[in-house]
């Protein structure tokens, strides 16, 4: 039953997608007009034109100063709102699983358990997110390599915008260790890494010649560049003579923390408590990749802003925007909304899909508004500032030529509840129709698609079996939970929900 | 530190306020939206005195002194919150608790109510927990003032709270070997959807049987008051079996005044449930997951009921994100295709109603209970925000800028 409704799952999946690509244009050019265009970076455009060619933007402006192509085809129309797309700056959704259970895994990288088919990338098209930044989780010590994509693609390759980018390293404790174990073993990495350097010098200064053999026996690329040495240049910490080791010789579970070193590679640092921002800013200005980090914060770190902005690197806050603590004496409940603490000490913000409650941007960019935010400035927080986060402001994150003809035409304004994403174009292509949206139409009135709904007179159990499959399936299941029996272990997690509950 | 500026709220329970608190107030909004009829618009005002509502009007009025935001609604409803002050678990003596009354378990000093205050809600029904078939009697109070039941009653004994579904029989022992000694006292309790039925029918019946026969049975005056509809039933109902059952049930018994809480999926059944003449309270929009019970909740559910003609209320549920709460609620509902008017109705006058207190609560009407939300913004739009709430004309959150 699972199976065969997996495979409708996809039938249905690849349905959509021959749907959308059918109406897609094929063409090179594409004109998008627009009631009203939000650039992001510059003032608003009323009764707008955007010209796409090859996939950028080649001309934006109000229809009376833009030259349309007569081959092109024309999208959107006076009643809509054209957007660059949302840019989300951190996420796990999309992986197969978050992380990997060593502790020290800078080796892997999210190519391989990135899913292309994952519901997480449709919704993606559905919230009008455009580009995100798929990276392994904070359960960790040191993560994988993460990796820019587009919602949209049949690969991996083919959703990529940036390949091997970001690295993930955590401040706040993967399962099982505490506070102290975590900032040893995130030390440890890097003294490991010193030492291996050094005895590769120390090997090549002695004639011993194991580490090429090594890097041959395991099938390493050793030409060109691989096969040079060169000295180190990180700022922090330099291992010397490091000119004599070809780099196609240092070893591969290595390679990608000295390319962090070096500040080849952008950080990205989780903490859940303020004193984790402490200790990840002291290990990146100790190893000399401060300059490329950005903090993925959980609520309560709000209270090292001020360490924070004197830092200088961005931040992506993750989860409730409003903090909520007990005072310990009194009991009574202390609530902070956080991206005001931000913006008021200097730093710079980026909003986060990775909420508890709609898993959207505009949705956090609203609220950012309601708690105090200006409007431009949430607006930038979940696009200018993520694509600067993901040295990417000069393609996405706003409206303006020669950027990527990512575009977002909207029904209404972006901060309004009743507002929708009508149509996606990803570099010049419509990948999203809301009209052809089945699934939507389904999240939203809870009809049953057609073609996945059973013989008739069951009806009722395709309605039951078929919304939101994807959905059900990552929810922890209650029922299976009651087959085995409340014993004593689930008896008290049971209790423990239910305190929530109160 | 941090320099000033951020906003920290910091909401006290209300024993820790003043004794003589203000509670006669002007207030001052570009809209006043009053759930009884028109919103005034271009420039309203609110009269308070000693508490009460005396005037709403179009115009200005008030000096220096008066609070001023952008609009103002009733102050919001909340027909399932989540206060005890005990645990929240269940009462194991008896799956019929028709005499259990949450008056005498709800915890006046709890932060929850001072959580709800501040994020707009200011009355709310408290009732016992859902995992006993037949919890008992629910109490429908303010969420600030005087902590004292009497200072904060609106209605005492306000419902009969039930539970179908998989909940009651979720913490039950499941069958098993019919050797040994029962593990626990948890082995009698339902262990099924269909003994949870049982055990609500086999109380009704035993009620009636009661008063037929002249003989005692404990609650028999409950059951009563239910059944000639002086008093409404709340039970919970999530997926669309248990949305049906209520129904039933409610037709088998002629229960005048049902109301169905949790009903994530009753937009499968809007002719059922408004032939059944039931009402409503929904749980909180949940996105990427199923609800309780594993009921599918659209985001049009509320418009379905809404063009069914079934009356019905939102909730927040006592959730503990803060962008959960009931003040946002009606944004996912109208992006659901409900018109503004009718969400404002289903967290004011329509949960109001359900409970019979809508002479005091529910409306900005002269000579009602001074319960006012005050807001930043169009209110419900997630971009706008409770700036002040107002709770029998106590000033529970100040609209007016700190220093």
């Amino acid at each position: 039953m699972k199976a065969a409704m997996s495979i409708k799952r996809v039938l249905s999946c690849s349905l959509v997608l021959v749907a959308v690509v059918g109406s897609a244009t094929a063409s090179e050019k594409l004109v998008i007009e627009a009631g009203r265009i939000i650039t992001v970076q510059g003032p608003e455009i009323a009764d707008g034109v955007i010209v796409i060619e090859d996939g950028r933007i080649t001309a934006i402006g109000p229809a009376s100063e833009v030259e349309k192509p007569w081959d092109a085809p024309v999208l959107g129309g006076p009643e809509f709102t054209a957007f660059p797309g949302f840019i989300e700056a951190n996420t796990t959704r999309g992986l197969d699983r978050a992380n990997e259970s060593v502790d020290v895994a800078p080796f892997l990288d999210v190519r391989d358990s990135l899913d292309p088919i994952n519901f997480f990338f449709e919704d993606c098209k559905r919230w009008g997110i455009t580009t995100i930044s798929v990276q392994q989780g904070s359960d960790c010590v040191i993560g994988g390599r993460g990796r820019v994509v587009k919602p949209h693609g049949d690969t991996v390759e083919e959703m990529t915008v940036r390949p091997s980018f970001g690295l993930v390293l955590s401040a706040s404790p993967k399962r099982g260790k505490s506070r102290a174990t975590q900032s040893q073993a995130l030390r440890q990495a890097f003294t490991d890494l010193r030492e291996h350097l050094e005895q590769l010098v120390q090997e090549k200064r002695d004639g011993n010649d194991r580490a090429r053999r090594e890097a041959l026996y395991q099938g390493r690329d050793l030409e060109g560049e691989r096969g040079k040495g060169r000295a180190m240049t990180a700022t922090a910490w330099k291992v010397d003579g490091l000119e004599l080791v070809p780099r196609g010789q240092v070893d591969e579970k290595q390679e990608p923390l000295l390319d962090l070193v070096e500040g080849r590679v952008a950080a990205f640092f989780h903490c859940s408590q303020p004193m984790d921002v402490h200790r990840a800013l002291e290990i990146a200005r100790d190893n000399g990749f401060l300059a490329r980090t950005t903090l993925i914060l959980e609520p309560a770190c709000w209270k090292a802003a001020d360490v924070i902005a004197e830092a200088g690197v961005p931040v992506v806050l993750t989860g409730d925007l409003t903090h909520t603590e007990r005072e310990p004496l009194t009991g009574e409940e202390l609530e902070t909304f956080v991206p005001t603490v931000y913006r008021d000490a200097g730093v710079r913000f980026a909003l986060s899909s990775e909420n508890s409650s709609t898993q959207s941007l505009w949705y956090q960019a609203a609220l950012a508004v309601g708690g105090g935010v200006s409007r431009q400035t949430a607006l930038e927080a979940v696009t200018r500032v993520p694509a600067e986060i993901l040295g990417l402001g000069d393609r996405v994150g706003a409206l303006a030529e020669g950027m990527d003809g990512n575009v977002v035409i909207l029904t209404g304004d972006p901060l309004s509840s009743t507002t929708w994403v009508d149509t996606v174009v990803l570099e010049g292509e419509a990948v999203y129709r809301r009209d052809e949206d089945v699934r939507n139409r389904h999240l939203l009135e809870g009809i049953a698609q057609p073609g996945t709904q059973p013989a008739a007179g069951s009806s009722d159990v395709a309605a039951e079996a078929e919304p939101e499959s994807e959905a059900a399936m990552a929810e922890p299941d209650e029922a299976s939970g009651e087959e085995t029996g409340p014993d004593s272990g689930e008896e008290a997690s049971n209790e423990e929900e239910e305190d929530t509950e109160q | 530190m941090i320099s000033v500026g951020w906003t920290l709220l910091a909401l006290t329970t209300s024993a820790a306020l003043p004794q003589e608190e203000e509670t006669t107030w002007v207030i001052r909004a570009q809209t006043v939206y009053t759930a009884a009829g028109d919103p005034i618009e271009d420039g309203a005002f609110i009269e308070v005195e000693d508490g009460i509502i005396e005037g709403v009007g179009s115009g200005s009025r008030g000096g220096d002194g008066a609070l001023e935001c952008f609009a103002v609604t009733p102050g919001l409803i909340d027909l399932s919150v989540r206060i005890a002050s005990s645990r929240w678990s269940v009462e194991e003596s008896d799956e019929v608790q028709l005499a259990a009354r949450m008056a005498d378990a709800v915890d006046l000093f709890s932060y929850r109510w001072g959580r709800e205050a501040r994020s707009g809600v200011t009355s709310a029904l408290v009732s016992p927990p859902d995992n006993n078939v037949l919890g008992g009697l629910g109490i429908a109070l303010k969420t600030a003032g005087e902590p004292t039941l009497e200072a904060r009653l609106l209605r005492d004994d306000a419902v009969l709270r039930g539970s179908f579904g998989d909940y009651p029989a979720r913490h039950s022992t499941p069958n098993r070997l019919a050797v040994g000694p029962p593990r626990d006292f948890r082995t009698r309790r339902p262990a099924t959807r269909m003994a949870t039925e049982w055990v609500m029918r086999d109380a009704f019946y035993k009620g009636i049987a009661a008063k037929r026969s002249g003989t005692a049975y404990d609650g028999a005056e409950v059951l009563e008051s239910v059944l000639s509809g002086e008093r409404p039933m709340i039970v919970q109902a999530w997926a669309t079996q248990d949305i049906r059952t209520a129904a039933f049930f409610k037709a088998e018994f002629s229960i005048p005044r049902m109301i169905i809480d949790g009903a994530a999926e009753a937009w499968r059944e809007p002719e059922l449930l408004r032939s059944s003449g039931a009402s409503v309270v929904l749980p909180p929009m949940v996105f990427g997951q199923r609800a309780r019970d594993n009921a599918f909740y659209t985001l049009s559910c509320a418009k379905t009921l809404h063009d069914a003609g079934i009356p019905f209320a939102l909730s927040g549920h006592g959730a503990e994100r803060s962008d959960e709460r009931l003040a946002y609620q009606p944004a996912h509902a109208m992006r659901g295709g409900l018109p503004f008017e009718a969400a404002l109705e289903a967290v004011t006058m329509a949960p109001a109603r359900m409970i019979g207190v809508e002479d005091r609560v529910g409306s900005i009407e002269a000579g009602k209970d001074a319960d006012l939300v005050l807001w930043s913004g169009r209110p419900f739009e997630p971009s706008s925000r409770v700036v002040g709430v107002l709770v029998s004309g106590r000033l529970v959150l100040d609209p007016r800028p700190t220093e």
